[in-house]
């Protein structure tokens, strides 16, 4: 299960071919888009700006037939994207928000009708007149709220540059760029670490992170040590061995689910594991609105389109460009690897993600 | 105790030893005459006490003594009535008997106490709780040797005691097996209930939770409000003695004690200016919505989901028999998933014979094991499905003895476990260990029956034997992967927030 339907299901409006054929724009373009041209972006929010954008160019007026147009453009979204799960928390978050907004005004509206003596049909008439009101407020605001989320990686920078102290030997890998501010700030406030870094041996191609950064890995290796942090790559074999050297494992996530797991580049699961046998402390940086409602048992139940296995028996070269393309490679790291995830909000174990995501949802 | 008896004690005494006719004297020393020649060591330190003298006599007096006739053992229960109302006297005056009487303590100690001031009252308990322990000798303790004195325990062929000593505490009455006995304001319905319950005809905690929603419900609808009295504060008491009923066949389960103190509320808060019928049809309304909402539709919605996590190729066991899982598997079945099951079962009640045969009739692939073949089978599962019989408000999982087995074999095995749980089995308690709460069926159970040589048939007569027949145990949270409740996925720490939620609202 991806998204439970709405409570308030978007009942399908009068005209119904109306449904999939309408979209003002190609909702998936503008995704792809807006993470290609904003490389600090996350997946979450790209897809809420995408829907904004919709919001703000369909012909829409009517509450259902807004809910309806939401509705479809997610599901375009999911399936057209391989791995809908980060993008999902945010189409969630959005939708959650336009309910309850609707719910909140149209409750205090129909207060108001009340108290002023006024019939139902004011009040219906009245809730179109709010809803426009907050689409404009909607739109006015969706700078401010992707401006927002990208505050947040500073603010877990801020949180998570505390477990970096001087002499400490920190282990990362993937691409994440909480990792990396984290890192940063650290460098930036003086703090002597070395960092090791684990390197896939071959990159796989995967289409949801291609554009989001120009030649990934190195980047970051790069840029730390531009600032004067020594850091040893190393290929993904060597992590157990060098987890004896390592003080703390911190890696990023593109989705965390319900309860606590992460959903993370191909290779975070391997770390977790050996981390938890070494007995060294795994962090997960992750800003909230990637917290997604998704409950997977373990990797096989992940609601992605994943590779499978590839048994052969002949030889075969390998991966040519362009194949595998639509498969992601992510992997699910469970709860119990996990020591802490760091978000805006500051240290939360595991098991307070779904007690987060209850909130939002009742 | 250096406390001497006071003057209006010691004359009664010293007369008592003298004169045969004071009834009271004579029923306390023909007691002690059978236990006097044990008891020579204590008579001795009571002899440096001041009272000496007339102790050695008394002691003289019942070796005279032969077997009790039959007027002395009438003068004797007379005496055991007065030293009785002497006490009872005493304690009405507010003075704390910590004897708790001559059966007790020995007669003649119960009658100085009885006789003894109040003054001398109460260092003399004080001295009793330190007299166990201290070596003696220190001080004179006049009253300590006739502790020493308890009446002799009769050798009579003592009653082994057959509970478990760690589980004592959860023995209680023996299950009723019959309507005899049952308060005339019982309603025929529960009184079936009760009966139905008790003979695990209705088994199970949704089921009970409903039985006993729907014999209410009947109750409630012959119910008359006596004249001088409302509804709202009969009706409660009304439906006391109906569970109390119900308790004395089995004890309640959560569920159910979450579906009773919401009725009591709903009742509470009827309004007492509502007509009765109305009152009555409203309360009927609501426990059949309740009914609906927490169990048919809860139900409804946790298979819908539970039926998601089921994948083709998935190989499911499940633990005994939930209706609730067994839902889970008709409908995956159903919708056309290729699966198979394997249902472990235990002894005694076997309810996952059942639950194998329903779903086998169905077409099913069943493979049915018992728990010693736990580790085995669980090797090929993929997932574990399980019931609940209560969810505590640290995630852990109360359930059928055997499935904290269940779920620990998977998590040994990697095996996600998910229950399925209503949210009117999570209770706000919490438990640490399945001793402090938990059931104790007949031991009888276990006996199996139509073999005449069970080697347990005669257990009763087994010193030392004895047999435990648990219905629950606790399954901690960490070998739950996933809880499926109405409002859908959750690890188990969330289940205190859901249960804050679901009460709250």
């Amino acid at each position: 299960m991806l998204t439970p339907p709405p409570e308030e299901p978007p009942t399908t409006p009068p005209s119904n071919p109306h449904e999939n054929t309408s979209l003002p724009i190609d909702i998936t373009q503008t995704y792809n888009h807006l993470l290609h041209t904003d490389p600090l972006l996350t997946h979450p929010i790209a897809a809420i700006e995408s829907l904004i954008t919709l919001l703000s160019t369909s012909p829409a007026g009517t509450i259902s037939e807004t809910l309806a147009l939401l509705s479809s453009a997610t599901n375009t979204l999911k399936t057209t994207i391989p791995n809908p799960i980060p993008l999902s928390a945010g189409t969630d978050l959005f939708q959650r928000y336009i309910i309850s907004t609707l719910q909140s005004r149209s409750s205090s509206h129909d207060h108001n009708a009340r108290g002023g003596g006024k019939g139902k049909r004011n009040h219906y008439q009245g809730g179109v007149e709010d809803f426009r009101a907050i689409r404009a407020h909607l739109l006015a605001n969706s700078r401010l709220f992707v401006q927002r989320a990208k505050e947040a990686r500073g603010k877990i920078a801020r949180v998570a540059r505390k477990f970096v102290r001087d002499g400490s030997v920190v282990m990362t890998c993937g691409r994440s760029r909480v990792v990396a501010a984290t890192l940063k700030a650290a460098a930036e406030e003086g703090v002597r670490f070395r960092v090791v870094y684990a390197e896939d041996s071959y990159s796989y191609p995967s289409s949801i992170s291609a554009g989001t950064t120009g030649s990934k890995t190195t980047d970051v290796v790069g840029e730390l040590r531009a600032r004067g942090v020594p850091v040893a790559v190393i290929p993904f074999a060597g992590v157990a061995t060098a987890l004896g050297e390592t003080d703390f494992v911190i890696v990023g996530a593109e989705s965390v689910v319900e309860n606590g797991g992460v959903v993370s580049g191909m290779g975070t699961y391997q770390m977790g594991l050996l981390a938890k046998s070494a007995g060294r402390p795994f962090y997960v940086g992750a800003e909230s609105h990637k917290f997604v409602r998704v409950f997977p048992l373990d990797w096989g139940d992940l609601p992605v389109r994943r590779r499978g296995l590839d048994f052969r028996i002949e030889e075969k070269e390998r991966r040519g460009v362009g194949e595998g393309e639509g498969e992601v490679d992510v992997d699910f790291t469970p709860p119990e690897l996990i020591t802490a995830i760091v978000t805006e909000n500051g240290v939360q174990t595991p098991s307070a993600v779904s007690e987060e995501l209850i909130k939002i949802w009742y | 105790m250096a406390t001497p008896p006071d003057a209006g004690s010691r004359p009664a005494v010293a007369q008592g030893s003298n004169a045969t006719e004071h009834p009271l004297e004579n029923g306390v020393q023909h007691q002690h005459t059978a236990s006097n020649s044990e008891q020579a060591p204590a008579v001795k330190g009571k002899a440096k006490d001041a009272n000496g003298t007339e102790n050695k006599k008394k002691t003289a007096e019942g070796s005279k003594d032969g077997k009790p006739s039959g007027k002395e053992l009438k003068e004797k229960s007379k005496a055991e009535k007065v030293a009785r109302r002497a006490q009872q006297k005493q304690a009405q005056q507010g003075q704390p008997v910590v004897d708790l009487g001559p059966e007790k303590q020995g007669d003649k100690d119960a009658r100085k106490q009885s006789l003894a001031g109040p003054d001398s009252n109460f260092p003399k308990t004080q001295h009793k709780r330190t007299g166990s322990t201290s070596t003696g000798g220190q001080k004179p303790m006049p009253f300590r040797p006739a502790q020493a004195h308890a009446p002799p325990i009769k050798e009579e062929p003592k009653k082994e005691n057959k509970n478990v000593a760690l589980f004592d505490h959860l023995y209680g009455n023996p299950r009723r097996s019959t309507v005899a006995g049952a308060s005339r304001d019982v309603h025929p319905a529960v009184l079936a209930l009760g009966l139905q319950i008790r003979n695990y005809v209705i088994c199970g905690s949704s089921a009970r939770c409903v039985a006993t929603l729907l014999a209410f419900k009947r109750v409630i609808e012959s119910y008359i409000t006596p004249p001088q009295t409302s509804l709202p504060r009969h009706l409660t008491t009304h439906l006391s003695s109906q569970i109390d009923y119900l308790v004395s066949c089995r004890p309640l389960s959560i569920s159910m004690g979450n579906a009773i103190r919401w009725l009591k509320v709903k009742i509470s808060e009827v309004d007492i200016s509502v007509e009765e019928f109305r009152a009555k049809a409203d309360l009927c309304n609501a426990i059949d919505n309740f009914i609906t909402e927490k169990i048919i539709v809860a139900d409804q919605v946790i298979t819908r989901r539970a039926v998601e996590k089921i994948k083709d190729g998935d190989l499911i066991l499940t633990y005994a028999k939930s209706s609730i899982v067994q839902q889970v598997l008709v409908e995956a079945y159903r919708k056309g998933k290729q699966f198979k099951v394997i249902v472990v079962d235990s002894r005694p009640l076997f309810e996952g014979k059942n639950l194998a045969r329903a779903l086998a009739e169905l077409g099913l692939d069943v493979q049915y094991s018992l728990t010693h073949g736990i580790s085995h089978v669980m090797k090929d599962a993929t997932k574990v499905f399980l019931g609940a019989h209560a969810m505590m408000s640290d995630g852990r999982l109360y359930s059928r003895v055997g499935t904290a087995l269940v779920a620990m074999t998977a998590k040994e095995a990697n095996v996600p476990v998910i229950v399925c749980c209503e949210s009117v089995k999570y209770t706000e308690r919490v438990a640490l260990d399945s001793f402090v709460h938990n059931e104790i069926a007949p031991p009888e159970e276990l006996i199996i029956h139509g073999e005449k040589s069970s080697p347990l048939s005669r257990w009763l007569e087994v010193p030392n034997l004895q047999l435990l027949n648990l219905m629950y145990d606790l399954t901690p949270a960490e070998y739950i992967t996933m809880v499926i409740d109405e409002s859908g996925y959750l690890p188990p720490s969330s289940v205190p927030f859901m249960q804050r939620l679901s009460t709250n609202t």
